[in-house]
């Protein structure tokens, strides 16, 4: 595992020590082909969080999470078609610069501020939500983990820029798919021999794992097909087109196709690729129908009960999951019968047994789950996110469990080393050498954007050391964004395709924009009101236009 | 408002592959259409 991160992040150095001007600090030489954009634009995406939860998030509910990403490809050509020949023919270095020669410096100040808040949030949590994960399995100490990963990204990022950060996802993101690749084959082999691949994905049809498309339009459903393809279109067309840690990695294409290339690159493989990572959550759900699993999957919990009075209660219920583990198996074998034999009833039966066994299963982890609690009511004890990586480390051999912990290593670094260079750029560009130190020579900037790199690094880090665990770590990442990412790409919308609306009302429709998304989101949280946080995105959208359109009529003729 | 010196030649050229970009996504509409309903089929096949 160190091996292939030290030579990914020497390669990074290497490929990039002749960078010395802001220009190739901050958008490369412009010289990189396709499939290194598509792989880099991918590589930021897929954090750590997406290998850790994702599987275990398809051992809990299925494939449903797979809809998040339907509205992906249709975003990816809404992109290519109306937002990449703009920033390509203004030749500019950060999304939010096109905004003042649209609107006004007040309106790209807002949005780089907007931006630079929700991503220095989420800079943390790419950082933290490996590392406490990494280090429970694993045994290391969780700020040692965090400090580990924090400072290889920041010295690679500071050291070589955007380039460094393109040319390292390019191999980070070749390492991260042959990993999963091999884990998903490692997987089918791991089942017991009287078990095929295909009795293995019969009896996760028959569980409802399967369940990967859902028609229902349902406002409080998180994952529907209408939710990723409404909400999701406007949540990647603003986190793509709007977000400075992606519109950089495509600025640093060679030219305007290149970057369409690399877009629709992305569009093809991300759905797939995704379902794969859940597919793999799927194949550890039948695996562990098999194989006895744990009765909590976080370690460091269990081990909180350890020489505690708990300890004896603790012991009766393993022994209880044993008996129903037992039991389970045997209705599983019935099911595969009665499957090959194609008897119906046969097949109900033995079903609603293992729908009964699984119920006593779960009362018997959520008593786990009260006891760890009694012992330390801080605990966090959801354990869905532990799940793969407790596969990894205990039922991989040695070699496989290197790759797949350099797999979620590549992940976190990629993820943090884009959002470092861009809230750099961001801070530097929009805000410090447009606003605050505007006069100074090409070598100021340039140390000014390393400087600024540690800096923002620095941040991430602390946010890092002292966050807690959300609900769900992906899920966590994905509600911040959409608080900020609707507003944002109002702000977008109305510049591309509102074009008489003038700065001063785009600007007081966003801040309005955003406090009613907030509001909405805490009245959710107060469970006031059920609104899934992707529709979010598309709330804040859509108040920017309405509300820009509003106050146009009743402020106009101020347009810059 | 566009600065002028800023702006970069139009590099627009057509695609590498599929003749021209109105194709190509095309292409990527119509794959994406098909995994869906491949989805949609897989999950009804096995439930």
């Amino acid at each position: 595992m160190l091996g292939t991160l030290s030579l990914i992040v020497a390669y990074g150095v290497y490929k990039t020590r002749n960078v010395d001007n802001v220009k190739s600090y901050l958008l490369g030489d412009k010289d990189l082909p396709w499939w290194t954009i598509g792989l880099s634009v991918m590589a930021t995406q897929a954090s750590a969080i997406t290998f850790l939860s994702t599987p275990g998030k398809a051992y809990d509910d299925g494939l449903g999470f797979a809809q998040f990403y339907f509205g992906l490809p249709v975003a990816m050509v809404f992109l290519c078609i109306f937002v990449l020949p703009i920033y390509y023919r203004l030749n500019v270095f950060t999304a939010y610069e096109y905004l003042e020669g649209r609107f006004d410096l007040k309106t790209r100040t807002l949005t780089a501020i907007l931006f630079l808040i929700q991503r220095g949030l989420a800079a943390g949590i790419t950082i933290f939500a490996p590392g406490i994960i990494l280090s429970n399995i694993l045994g290391w100490d969780l700020n040692l983990t965090i400090l580990f990963i924090g400072i290889v990204v920041i010295f690679y990022t500071v050291f070589g820029g955007t380039k460094a950060v393109s040319v390292t996802q390019k191999q980070q993101m070749i390492i991260i798919l042959t990993g999963m690749v091999l884990a998903a084959i490692i997987l089918v082999f791991k089942l017991p021999p009287d078990i095929q691949f295909s009795d293995a994905v019969s009896i996760a049809g028959k569980m409802g794992k399967l369940e990967v498309v859902d028609f229902e339009f349902d406002l409080s459903n998180r994952y529907n097909f209408w939710s990723g393809m409404i909400g999701g279109v406007f949540l990647f067309v603003s986190y793509f087109g709007t977000d400075q840690s992606q519109v950089q990695r495509y600025l640093s294409g060679k030219t305007l196709s290149e970057s369409r290339l690399g877009l629709l690159f992305n569009g093809i493989i991300k759905v797939p690729m995704q379902f794969l990572v859940l597919f793999i959550g799927v194949l550890v759900f039948i695996f562990f129908q098999f194989i006895q699993p744990p009765i909590h999957f976080n370690k460091a919990n269990l081990n909180k009960l350890e020489n505690t009075v708990y300890e004896t209660e603790l012991a009766k219920l393993q022994q209880k999951h044993k008996e129903t583990f037992e039991l389970k198996q045997t209705s599983m074998r019935s099911l595969i019968t009665a499957i090959d034999n194609k008897n119906q009833n046969e097949i109900l039966a033995a079903k609603s047994n293992i729908d009964a066994l699984m119920q006593q299963d779960s009362q018997i982890r959520a008593d786990v789950k009260g006891l760890i609690l009694q012992a330390d009511d801080s605990a966090e004890v959801k354990d869905s996110d532990y799940v793969f990586i407790t596969f990894v480390t205990q039922y991989l051999p040695i070699g496989m469990v290197g790759l797949l912990l350099a797999v979620i290593f590549s992940a976190a670094m990629s993820t943090t080393a884009s959002e470092l260079n861009a809230l750099a750029t961001t801070s530097v560009i929009d805000i410090y050498r447009r606003s605050i130190v505007t006069d100074k020579t090409d070598q100021h900037y340039l140390k000014a954007s390393k400087w600024l790199t540690i800096f923002w690094g620095l941040l991430a880090l602390g946010f890092a050391l002292v966050a807690s665990l959300f609900d769900n770590l992906i899920e966590a990442v994905n509600i911040i964004g959409s608080v900020f990412y609707g507003t944002i790409l109002g702000i977008f919308m109305v510049a591309f395709f509102m074009k008489r609306v003038g700065g001063k009302a785009v600007f007081l429709a966003a801040l309005l924009a955003e406090l009613i998304v907030i509001a909405v989101f805490i009245l959710d949280k107060m469970e006031i009101v059920s609104i899934a946080y992707l529709w979010l995105n598309l709330i804040g959208c859509i108040l920017v236009m309405i509300l820009a359109g509003i106050f146009e009529e009743l402020f106009g003729k101020d347009k810059t | 408002m566009e600065n002028n010196k800023n702006i970069q030649q139009d590099t627009d050229e057509a695609p590498a592959f599929f003749g021209s970009w109105k194709n190509l996504y095309l292409i990527v509409l119509v794959f994406h259409a098909f995994l869906i309903t491949v989805f949609y089929f897989f999950a009804k096949y096995y439930s």
